[in-house]
C-alpha cells in the first residue's frame, strides 16, 4: 500500500489512477483532482510526504499520535486559492499542526496534527482568524438533571475529545450541550454516548422540543386529576348517604348518636379529599394570594374550606349553634371537589383537540431520511439531519427537508405547502422543499435547512404563535375577569350577611350555603376560556385550508371587511404574459401555425418578457423553431431575422411603417385586441403583412368565481393596478369587478387604499407581499399571495400560500367562523356568571322559594368550562364554501 | 335586629372594603430588573400559582431576557403570553424557558397565561 501525497488515501499502486516522479520518489495518486493538485505544485507535496520516510533516522513516527481531519470552510470554495495560501500559512504556523493540505475546490481544509499539542478548537479558532468559518453542525442536546458544577467540565472534556466534535458547551441553567461538530464524522448517537458515560440521561432540547411532549404532559396531567376525581368520587357516595339520611332505607332508622358518629367519619373521609384531591385549589389559592390576586382556586378553596371548617365546629361544639343549625355538609366539599377536578380532566381532553391543525401539519414531516455519508446510505431519524448532508430520495417518498438537487431529476408533489395541484418537475440545481412528495423520479439533494428553519416548521411556528395571540375582542372578558373573583368574594360576603340579618330560620345555614354556592359558581374560567379556545382551533382551520393567519387581531379585523383591494398582476393574473392570439391577414398565404414558427423563431434570441411568451407558446403547440439569421433589434420598434430563407419582421405599428408594408384590416382587429386588454404585435414576412400575434397577462383560472363568492358575501371589489385604463378595464370586464383603480404608480397604492378607508370601510388588500407591502400595510388587513416557502412576508396579516383568490374568500370565512364561535362562547359565560350568581346568592327564593344547593353550583361550574371548549371545538367542523385540496 | 346581626352586619361590611383594599387598592411589591453584563436585563420568574416575581419593572430600549421556570403540571400555567409583544412561549415542567425582547416604548404591559388567570404586569419606564 502506497499513500496518496494530496489526500492522504491508501491505496495500492497497481490500482492507483495515476503516478508521478519528482526529485528521484515515485507517487501514487487516486483521482485525477489529486494528481492535477501535485502537479501544480510538486514541491509542496513532496517535501510533506518524504516526512515519514524520515523516520528511520529520527525514530520519530507519525503514525502513531498524528491524527487528520477534514475540516469544511465556508465560502473558500468561491474564493478559491488566495483564501486557501492564506489558511495553509497561519495552519502551518501553528505548534502541532504536521501537514495542511488545501482543497479550495471542495472548500475542504485537510490537517494532519498531533492531538498532544494542539486541539481541533486551536486549529479552528486559527481559521476563524483568518476570517474563514469552519462548516459544521450545530446540536443542542438536553442533559436531564444535571446539577453539579464539575460535571460540565467532564461532559465538555469529554465530547471535545469525541472525534469530529469542534466545540462543546454544557450550561447548567438551561440543562443543555451545545456542540460544534463535523456530521460527516461523527452522529448524533456517538455525542449522547458521550454524555451518557458520565451517567446522564439525555433528551432532545427543550428549544427542539416536539409537540408530542406537550401531548405526553397532557395526557399525564389528565391521569393525575383523573386519579385525584376517582378518590373524591369514591369518598362522595359514604358521605352522600350520611348527608341524607332521610332518604336512604336502611339509615333513617339510624339513631341520632349513630348519625353524629358517621359524620365524625365524614370529616375525616373529607380530609384527604381537601387536602389530595383538592390540593391544587389551596396552593393555588395560597399563591395567587401571595400576590394579592384571586382567581377560580381561591373560589373553590375558600367555598369547600368554609363548607368543611363550619361543618367541623357543628358536630363538635353542636351546643354552640342554635336549634337545628348544627347539621355537617361535608358532603359539599366531597362532591364539589370531584366535579370540579373532572371538569378539569376534560378541559385537558377536549383542549388537546383544538391543536388537532398543529398536529396534523407536523404530522406532514418524514419521520426519517436516507442520508448518504461517506458514501454509506444510512436511515436515520429526520431530527438528526444535518445541513450539508446528502440525501437520497426514492420515488414515492417524503423529502425530508429543505434542500437543493444535486443529482437526478424528478416530479414533486407540493401541494400540502403551495397548492400547486400539478406536480413540479425538479432537476439538479432547484429547490426541493421538506414534507413534499417525491412522486416519478429519484433524486439526491444537499440539505440546506433542517430543524426549526424549515419551511414547513416556520409555518407551523407562525400558527402556533398566531394561535397564542389576542384578539381586541378578548380584552373586555381580560378586563372583567381581572377584577372578577374579588367581586364575588364581596358578593359572597353579603349574601351571607343578607340572609344571616333577614333571611328565614336557621339563618345561619341559610346564609352559609347561600356564601359558598356564590363561591363555587362563579366561573371566571368560562370568560377566561372563550376567545382563546375558538381562536386556536379557527387558526388551525385556516392553517388546515392554506391560509396563515398572522395574529388574533388579524383574524378579528378580516371579519368586518367591506372592500378588498385586488392587485392586479400575480393575484387577480397569472403576472406572466402568455401567448393568447394569433391571427392571420386576410391576403396573406402563411397560415397560422407557420406565422407563429417564424415568428417565434425570431424570438429565440430576444430577452423580452412577451417574446419568451411568444416561444413559450410556440413550443407549447409543438412546432419545431428555426434557427433566426441577420438578427436585428430595432429599439421602440420590434426586431427582424431571416428565418429559413425568409425575412419576418415583428413590432408595433411603427416597425411595419418603417418596412414600408400596408396594413389592410390588420389595425382594425389590433385595435380589438387591445381593447381586450391584450398587447398585439404585427408580423410582417417577406415584405408583406402576415398577421398579428397577441400576449396577455392572463386572468388565473379561479379568479372569476373568487371575486363572485366576494361578491356574494356582501364585499365590495376593487382592482388596483399600474396598467392603464384600457387594459385594466378589459381585465375587470372579464372577472366581474366593480371598480377599477387604473394607472396608479406603485408608491401610490398605498395611498389609494388609504383613500378607500377614508370612506369609511375596513379594506383588505391582497398583493404579492414584496411590491405592495406599503399597500399591504396601510389595509386593514393586509393578505399576501404567496406560497408556502414566502412566510416571512412580514407585511401581511395573513399569508395565503395557495396563490389563489379564493384563498381571500376562505380566510374571511373562516373570520367570520370564528368570530362567531367566540361571541358565542362570551355571551355564554356572561350570561351564565350574570344569571348563576345571583340565583346562587338566592335572588328566586322570596318569589318561588327556590335555592340552589351547593352540589348543583359545583357541577354547573365545572361543566361550564367544558362547555366553552367544547362549543371551540365544534369549529372543527367548518368547511369554507371552496375545498382545499 | 339582635346585636349578633349588627356585628355580623358591620364585619361583613369591614371585609368586603378589605377585599377590596387587599386585592385593588394596596400598592404591589414590583421587582425591579437590572441590566447585566452586556446591557441584558434578567430575570428569572417562577410559575406556580401565579408568576414569581409578578411585577417587573423594566427600562425602555434595553433588550429583556425572562428565564420563566414552571413547577407545577396544571394546564392552566403551560403557557405565557405577552400579547402586547407577540410573544408567547410554551412552558414544560421543570424546564427553564427564556423569552427575549426588546420593550422599547414605556408603558405598562400585561402578561398571563392562556385563559388569564395567572397574571403579572411589566412596567417599562
Amino acid at each position: 500500500m502506497v499513500k496518496d501525497p494530496v489526500c492522504g488515501m491508501e491505496i495500492e499502486p497497481g490500482t492507483a489512477f495515476a503516478t508521478r516522479e519528482h526529485m528521484g520518489q515515485s507517487y501514487y495518486f487516486c483521482s485525477e483532482n489529486c494528481v492535477k493538485q501535485f502537479d501544480a505544485n510538486p514541491h509542496q507535496y513532496a517535501h510533506h510526504s518524504s516526512q515519514p520516510a524520515a523516520s528511520a533516522t529520527t525514530g520519530f513516527n507519525p503514525d502513531s499520535s498524528l491524527l487528520q481531519v477534514e475540516l469544511p470552510i465556508l465560502g473558500l470554495a468561491k474564493e478559491g486559492q488566495p483564501g486557501g495560501v492564506l489558511i495553509r500559512s497561519v495552519l502551518e504556523k501553528l505548534h502541532g499542526v504536521e501537514r495542511v493540505v488545501m482543497n479550495a475546490k471542495a472548500g475542504i481544509a485537510v490537517v494532519d496534527y498531533d492531538p498532544e499539542t494542539i486541539k481541533i478548537l486551536g486549529i479552528v479558532t486559527a481559521i476563524k482568524k483568518t476570517g474563514y468559518q469552519v462548516g459544521g453542525a450545530q446540536k443542542r442536546i438536553g442533559i436531564e438533571n444535571i446539577r453539579c458544577a464539575s460535571c460540565v467540565g467532564f461532559i465538555e472534556d469529554e465530547l471535545k475529545a469525541t472525534p469530529g466534535v469542534l466545540n462543546a458547551l454544557v450550561s447548567l441553567g438551561t440543562q443543555e450541550a451545545t456542540v460544534d461538530y463535523l456530521p460527516e464524522q461523527t452522529t448524533l448517537k456517538e455525542l449522547n454516548t458521550a454524555i451518557e458515560g458520565w451517567g446522564y440521561k439525555t433528551r432532545p432540547a427543550a428549544s427542539e422540543e416536539p409537540v408530542d411532549q406537550q401531548q405526553a404532559a397532557h395526557e399525564k396531567e389528565y391521569q393525575r386529576l383523573m386519579r385525584r376525581f376517582w378518590f373524591a368520587a369514591l369518598v362522595s357516595i359514604p358521605v352522600l348517604i350520611t348527608a341524607y339520611p332521610k332518604f336512604i332505607p336502611i339509615v333513617k332508622d339510624w339513631s341520632m348518636e349513630t348519625l353524629r358518629l358517621t359524620w365524625f367519619g365524614a370529616a375525616l373521609l373529607t380530609l384527604p379529599v381537601l387536602f389530595w384531591s383538592g390540593s391544587d385549589f389551596f396552593t393555588g389559592a395560597w399563591a395567587a394570594l401571595k400576590h394579592r390576586a384571586a382567581n377560580m382556586n381561591t373560589l373553590i378553596a375558600l367555598g369547600t374550606g368554609a363548607a368543611w371548617l363550619y361543618s367541623a365546629v357543628a358536630i363538635l361544639f353542636p351546643g354552640i349553634f342554635p336549634e337545628g343549625t348544627s347539621e355537617p355538609f361535608f358532603d359539599v366539599v366531597a362532591v364539589v371537589i370531584a366535579l370540579v377536578v373532572l371538569g378539569q380532566a376534560l378541559e385537558i381532553r377536549a383542549k388537546g383537540r383544538t391543536s388537532e391543525a398543529i398536529k396534523k401539519l407536523m404530522g406532514l414531516q418524514a419521520k426519517t431520511a436516507r442520508v448518504i455519508r461517506n458514501d454509506v446510505e444510512m436511515d436515520i431519524p429526520v431530527e438528526e439531519v444535518l445541513v450539508g448532508d446528502t440525501i437520497q430520495v426514492r420515488p414515492g417518498e417524503k423529502v425530508p427537508v429543505d434542500g437543493m438537487i444535486m443529482e437526478g431529476s424528478s416530479a414533486v408533489d407540493e401541494s400540502m405547502l403551495t397548492g400547486e395541484s400539478l406536480p413540479v418537475s425538479k432537476k439538479s440545481g432547484d429547490e426541493v422543499i421538506g414534507a413534499t412528495l417525491n412522486k416519478t423520479g429519484a433524486f439526491k439533494f444537499r440539505a440546506t435547512k433542517v430543524g426549526k428553519d424549515t419551511a414547513l416548521a416556520q409555518i407551523v411556528k407562525m400558527v402556533q404563535d398566531a394561535q397564542n395571540s389576542k384578539a381586541p375582542i378578548a380584552r373586555l372578558a381580560d378586563t372583567i375577569s381581572g377584577f372578577f373573583v374579588p367581586i364575588v368574594m364581596i358578593l359572597a360576603v353579603l349574601t351571607f350577611v343578607v340572609w344571616f340579618d333577614f333571611g328565614p330560620q336557621p339563618q345561619l345555614v341559610y346564609g352559609l350555603v347561600t356564601a359558598v354556592s356564590v363561591l363555587i359558581i362563579a366561573c371566571p374560567c368560562a370568560l377566561g376560556l372563550a376567545t382563546p379556545m375558538s381562536l386556536m382551533v379557527g387558526i388551525g382551520k385556516g392553517a388546515e385550508n392554506g391560509i396563515l393567519i398572522r395574529s388574533g387581531e388579524a383574524l378579528q379585523t378580516a371579519q368586518a371587511i367591506k372592500t378588498v383591494v385586488l392587485d392586479k398582476t400575480g393575484t387577480i393574473t397569472k403576472g406572466k404574459p402568455e401567448l393568447t392570439d394569433v391571427i392571420v391577414a386576410s391576403q396573406q398565404s402563411v397560415l397560422s401555425d407557420e406565422l407563429l414558427r417564424l415568428a417565434a423563431s425570431v424570438e429565440t434570441v430576444s430577452e423580452h418578457p412577451l417574446a419568451e411568451a411568444i416561444v413559450e407558446g410556440a413550443k407549447a403547440k409543438g412546432l419545431a423553431l428555426g434557427k433566426p439569421e441577420a438578427f436585428e433589434a430595432i429599439p421602440g420598434h420590434g426586431v427582424i431575422a431571416t428565418v429559413d430563407g425568409r425575412t419576418v419582421a415583428l413590432g408595433n405599428l411603427k416597425m411595419l411603417k418603417r418596412l414600408n408594408v400596408g396594413l389592410g384590416d390588420l389595425e382594425a382587429k389590433s385595435d380589438t385586441l387591445a381593447n381586450d386588454g391584450k398587447t398585439p404585435m404585427f408580423a410582417a414576412v417577406d415584405g408583406k403583412a402576415a398577421g398579428i400575434i397577441a400576449v396577455a397577462d392572463t386572468v388565473k383560472e379561479d379568479s372569476k368565481e373568487a371575486i363572485a363568492a366576494l361578491h356574494q358575501m356582501g364585499i365590495e371589489v376593487v382592482m388596483i393596478t399600474g396598467d392603464n385604463q384600457r387594459t385594466a378595464e378589459a381585465i375587470a370586464r372579464q372577472v366581474g369587478l366593480d371598480r377599477v383603480l387604473a394607472e396608479v404608480l406603485p408608491e401610490d397604492k398605498a395611498h389609494n387604499v388609504h383613500l378607500l378607508q377614508a370612506e369609511g370601510k375596513k379594506v383588505a388588500m391582497v398583493g404579492d407581499g414584496i411590491n405592495d407591502a406599503p399597500a399591504l400595510a396601510q389595509a386593514d388587513v393586509g393578505l399576501a399571495i404567496g406560497t408556502g416557502t414566502d412566510v416571512a412576508i412580514e407585511a401581511s396579516d395573513i399569508t395565503l400560500i395557495k396563490g389563489s383568490l379564493k384563498g381571500v374568500v376562505t380566510a374571511i370565512e373562516v373570520s367570520r367562523a370564528t368570530m362567531r364561535n367566540i361571541k358565542q362562547n362570551l355571551v355564554g359565560a356572561f350570561i351564565y356568571n350574570v344569571l348563576g350568581v345571583p340565583i346562587a346568592m338566592g335572588v328566586l327564593f322570596p318569589f318561588f322559594g327556590v335555592l340552589l344547593s351547593p352540589l348543583l353550583a359545583g357541577a354547573a361550574m365545572a361543566f361550564s368550562s367544558v362547555t366553552v371548549v367544547s362549543n371551540a371545538n365544534r369549529l372543527r367542523g367548518f368547511r369554507p364554501k371552496f375545498s382545499a385540496k | 335586629m339582635t346585636p349578633v346581626q349588627i356585628f355580623i352586619t358591620l364585619g361583613g361590611i369591614a371585609l368586603s372594603l378589605f377585599i377590596a383594599w387587599f386585592f385593588w387598592l394596596a400598592p404591589k411589591g414590583q421587582t425591579r430588573v437590572k441590566a447585566g453584563a452586556g446591557g441584558v436585563q434578567e430575570v428569572a420568574i417562577t410559575v406556580k400559582g401565579g408568576y414569581t416575581p409578578d411585577i417587573i419593572v423594566v427600562k425602555a430600549g434595553q433588550p429583556l431576557r425572562m428565564r420563566f421556570t414552571r413547577q407545577e403540571s396544571s394546564t392552566c400555567s403551560e403557557m405565557v403570553l405577552f400579547p402586547d409583544f407577540s410573544q408567547s412561549a410554551k412552558l414544560p415542567e421543570g424546564q427553564e424557558v427564556t423569552v427575549e425582547f426588546t420593550p422599547d416604548k414605556p408603558g405598562e404591559y400585561g402578561f398571563q397565561c392562556q385563559m388569564g388567570m395567572l397574571r403579572g404586569k411589566l412596567i417599562v419606564e
